[in-house]
C-alpha cells in the first residue's frame, strides 16, 4: 500500500461510495415500468467508474468497481446480484479499458463501449443464472438502449473532466 | 493520476459514431438470428424453472390460470389460449408483470428473481417485447 498516498486512498473510497449511492438510486428509478426489460437501469454508477478510469487509471477504477459491487450486493442481501454486477461490471471496464488504449475514441466513444459491454455481461449473466438462452431476445434491445445510456454517461463524464482540470487531484 | 498528464478528447468524434454503428449492427443481427421463424405451424408454450422445462404445451391447450413458485417468488400466469401474461408476482421489480401479454413465436417473458423463463415458440417469429 505504500504506493499510494492517503489522498489517492481517500479520493477512490469517495468514489466508490458514490458508486453505491449511484447505484441504489439507479435500483430505486422505476425505468422497468417503462421499458420491461429484465435489468434495464440508467447505468448511473458507470459516471463513477468511467470518471476514475482517466483520473486514477484502470487498477484504481477495478477496485473501485469491485468495492462497489460486493457492497451493493451486501447490501442488497441477494448473492445472485454479484454476479450479475460482477460479469457486468468487468465486462464493461474490459472494455473501456480496451477502448481507451485503442486510441482515437472520446470519452462518448468509451462509454458506448462500456454500456454495450456491461449490457452483454449481464445477459450472460442471466444465460448462467437461468439456464437459458431465451434472454439473449433481449439483448438487441438492450444494446440499442445503451446508445442512449452510454451517451448519457458520457456527456455527463466530459464535463466532469472538464471541471476536474480545477481540481488538485494529482 | 493521470488526467494532466494525458488529456482525454471530451468531444464526441468520428471514431465514436463508428462505435455506435457497430453497437446498433450487433444488435440488428442478434435481432434477425432470433427473428427466423421456427417451422411449427401453431404456437406452444413452454415454461422453464431453473433451467429444468416444467411445461410444453400447445398454446391452445395452456388456456386458465397456473401458479410458478421458486427461489422463495410465486407467479400467477393467466392464457386465454391465444396470449400468455404474467398477472401477478411478488417478486422485487415486477418486470415479468411489466413486460405484459406475449402472444407471438420468440416472445418471451423472464422473471430473474424466481428464475422463470415463459417462452413462446413455432409459428412466424417476432422480437417485439411487452
Amino acid at each position: 500500500m505504500g504506493r499510494y498516498s492517503v489522498k489517492h486512498l481517500t479520493l477512490w473510497a469517495l468514489l466508490a461510495a458514490l458508486a453505491l449511492g449511484l447505484s441504489t438510486l439507479d435500483g430505486i428509478l422505476p425505468l422497468s415500468a417503462l421499458l420491461p426489460l429484465p435489468g434495464v437501469k440508467l447505468g448511473l454508477a458507470n459516471i463513477v467508474t468511467l470518471f476514475a478510469l482517466y483520473v486514477s487509471g484502470a487498477p484504481a477504477a477495478l477496485a473501485i468497481l469491485t468495492v462497489r459491487c460486493v457492497l451493493g450486493a451486501v447490501f442488497a442481501g441477494n448473492a445472485s446480484a454479484l454476479l450479475f454486477s460482477l460479469l457486468g461490471g468487468f465486462c464493461a471496464m474490459g472494455a473501456m479499458i480496451l477502448a481507451r488504449r485503442s486510441g482515437g475514441l472520446s470519452v462518448f466513444g468509451v462509454s458506448l463501449c462500456g454500456a454495450a459491454a456491461h449490457n452483454a455481461g449481464q445477459i450472460a449473466a442471466a444465460m448462467i443464472v437461468l439456464g437459458d438462452t431465451a434472454v439473449v431476445g433481449y439483448l438487441p434491445f438492450l444494446l440499442l438502449l445503451s446508445l442512449v445510456t452510454g451517451s448519457l454517461t458520457g456527456l455527463i463524464v466530459s464535463r466532469l473532466l472538464r471541471a476536474a482540470v480545477y481540481l488538485p487531484l494529482s | 493520476m493521470s488526467l494532466k498528464s494525458s488529456p482525454p478528447e471530451c468531444r464526441p468524434n468520428r471514431r465514436d459514431a463508428l462505435a455506435a454503428l457497430l453497437i446498433a449492427l450487433a444488435a440488428l443481427v442478434i435481432a434477425l438470428i432470433y427473428c427466423i421463424p421456427a417451422e411449427t405451424a401453431s404456437l406452444q408454450v413452454s415454461v422453464s424453472v431453473d433451467g429444468r422445462v416444467e411445461e410444453f404445451a400447445p398454446l391452445s391447450r395452456y388456456a386458465g390460470v397456473h401458479t410458478y413458485s421458486h427461489n422463495g417468488y410465486t407467479l400467477t400466469v393467466s392464457c386465454d389460449g391465444a396470449t400468455v401474461q404474467v398477472v401477478s408476482a411478488n417478486c422485487p421489480g415486477r418486470d415479468c408483470v411489466h413486460t405484459g401479454a406475449v402472444s407471438k413465436a420468440g416472445q418471451s417473458i423472464v422473471c430473474l428473481p424466481a428464475r422463470i423463463v415463459i417462452r413462446l415458440s413455432g409459428g412466424a417469429a417476432d422480437l417485439t417485447v411487452g
